[in-house]
């Protein structure tokens, strides 16, 4: 007889074991982020609540404030949210051609070995921690970014400005947008390539044409990730930020301040509300980062409706 | 009758096992040319070397010639995009590109440079005339072609492949995933077709073959074994193998 009653059971008996078990690890790692999150909204809100230990802030001058002084006692976000937004905003606008275009390279013109060189280099890149990054920025990119302002007769504060962190941040976000548009283009169904190639297409104009139409949603899909990360990126920014005072920062050769950067500074000398007020400009990041998240799955949504991959 | 394709002893090598041995047949204007055979002998490896698709294939090596329109098409003096546009493809599995069904049509007219708004909308409606798809899709040709069923995206591919006005279709196996309704759609339609087209058609369909091609080749491990009029070859094969294969005695 092929089929064995007792293992039939004993399969049986595994299975709702590992179903327990994998529901478990479910449950308790999801409860985890609803003690994180817990925690971060009442720590986050309290300052705002009557009978605040250290004095009750203001909701609305706290969220449209445009003085954060810690030693003035002054918190004010409005502007710090404006900065943020406009950081990685820009990051994005100038990472996302180069990585697309470097994945299409990668993914469909590079000769093999190249390609698979190019690759480890890219996933090397995703792996570098943010440290690094903001070693290297203030190393480097500042003095770039000196050099620049230079030439039109500007003088920076030593190099932190908006554009040290835009430029940083579009350097840190590349590799996923790399990456994710790689797989994405690899995903494209290589019966389209054919069908293009069969009317007389060139090979650049099924790369453009039809890869990247096709691979759009998984590309955008990227630039999610990628503007998340540019959102919360902490410990590079801070370091060639400049944490300014009040704002919001146009100038790209004015120092700026996130909301990452802002709830960094001087997180380990301070205590009471100062140090209380940094859950709250978290709280504020994660709804930034949430808002912006639904915002973007919307427009994947509407440019994604003929894409495949 | 006009010659298209004079197929001069073509050896075809994937590495180095052959898939194609020294195969010769004259394919004529405006005929279908029907290719039959059991699998794997090579039907789809030679429609292929009609309009170089192998060349896309890492390790495949062609050797012999194709002479269409006095030039051989592998010779290096062939433009190899120009072939394409006057060979078009119809693949087995419908391949509409994921954007609208007028933006699938008009891609190849585009790809060459076609920017006319009131030139493109003429041949995206002629051509889906041409395929009988305009009635069924009038009203939505903004939409996306990956919602048309897999009949009406494989019609939506010969329009697409005629929106190029080429001189050749060459269709392998084109309604192997299509219902019957959908088949004989697209049987009428290469029988409407072959007036302003040449027609090689790959099908495991012995009734296709015989009900709209009017030659038929016999491919066998590799080599034609025998290729003559679809009648001819039908009624009175010469060859033992032929007769085994059409009717259904190979083995
Ligand atoms: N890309 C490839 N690389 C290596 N061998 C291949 C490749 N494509 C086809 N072949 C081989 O060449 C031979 C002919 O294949 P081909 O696809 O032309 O057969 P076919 O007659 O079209 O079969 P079917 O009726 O199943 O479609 C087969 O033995 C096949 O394994
Ligand atoms: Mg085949």
């Amino acid at each position: 007889m092929l089929i064995d009653k007792k293992r039939v059971k004993r399969n049986k008996a595994l299975d709702k074991f590992f179903r327990g078990f994998f529901m478990a690890m479910a449950i308790l790692s999801s409860s985890f982020i609803v003690i994180i999150v817990l925690f971060v909204c009442a720590k986050g809100i309290s300052p705002f609540l009557p009978g605040y230990e250290y004095g009750q802030v203001d909701l609305i001058s706290f969220l449209t404030g445009s003085i954060y002084r810690q030693d003035q006692g002054i918190y004010g976000v409005g502007f710090i949210i404006i900065n943020t937004l406009i950081s990685a905003f820009l990051a994005l606008v100038i990472s996302f051609p180069l990585s697309v275009l470097t994945a299409l390279f990668i993914a469909k013109i590079a000769p093999k070995k190249l390609s698979a060189a190019m690759q480890s280099v890219v996933e090397l890149l995703a792996a570098v921690p943010s440290v690094v990054y903001g070693v290297f920025a203030s190393g480097v990119i500042t003095g770039v970014v000196e050099w620049i302002a230079s030439l039109f007769g500007i003088t920076t504060f030593g190099g932190s400005s908006l554009l040290a962190v835009v430029l940083l941040l579009a350097i840190m976000i590349f590799p996923t947008l790399t990456s994710m548009s790689i797989t994405a283009i690899r995903a494209v169904d290589p019966n389209l390539e054919q069908a293009s190639l069969a009317l007389g297409a060139t090979k650049t104009q099924t790369n453009f044409k039809i890869c990247l139409t096709a691979a759009k949603s998984g590309i955008f899909a990227g630039a999610i990730l990628g503007l998340g990360r540019a959102y919360g990126e902490a410990t590079a920014v801070a370091m060639v930020a400049g944490n300014k005072l009040f704002g919001p920062t146009f100038n790209p050769f004015d120092i700026t301040r996130t909301l990452t950067s802002t709830m960094l500074a001087g997180l380990k000398e301070t205590t009471g509300l100062d140090y209380d007020i940094r859950f709250s400009v978290g709280l504020v990041l994660i709804v930034v980062i949430f808002f912006s998240n639904w915002i973007l799955n919307m427009v994947k949504k509407r440019i994604g409706r003929n894409s495949v991959a | 009758m006009e010659t298209c394709f004079d197929v001069k002893n073509i050896d075809l090598f994937y590495g180095d096992k052959q898939a194609l041995k020294d195969v010769n047949m004259e394919i004529y204007k405006n005929r279908v040319t029907a290719f039959i055979g059991p699998s794997g002998c090579g039907k789809s490896t030679f429609i292929r070397c009609l309009n170089r698709m192998n060349d896309l294939i890492e390790g495949c090596k062609v050797s012999g010639e194709i002479i269409k329109d006095g030039l051989d098409i592998y010779s290096p003096k062939q433009d190899i995009v120009d072939l394409r546009t006057r060979v078009g493809m119809v693949f087995q599995k419908p391949n509409p590109f994921p954007m609208s069904i007028y933006d699938n049509i008009a891609y190849g007219p585009r790809c060459q440079g076609l920017k006319d708004k009131k030139k493109l909308d003429e041949i995206v409606t002629t051509s889906l005339k041409q395929v009988a798809l305009y009635d069924e899709v009038a009203d939505r040709l903004g939409d996306s072609a990956i919602g048309l069923s897999g009949g009406q995206q494989q019609r939506l591919c010969i329009a697409r492949c005629i929106a190029m006005s080429p001189e050749v279709i060459l269709m392998d196996e084109p309604t192997s995933a299509l219902d019957p309704i959908s088949t004989s759609k697209i049987e009428d339609l290469c029988l409407e077709l072959k007036k302003d087209y040449t027609i090689v058609i790959v099908t495991h369909n012995m009734q296709q073959a015989a009900r709209i091609s009017d030659y038929t080749a016999f491919f066998l491990l590799g080599e034609v074994v025998e290729m003559d009029e679809t009648d001819t070859i039908f009624s009175h094969p010469k060859d033992k193998r032929t007769e085994n294969y059409i009717t259904g005695r190979f083995g």
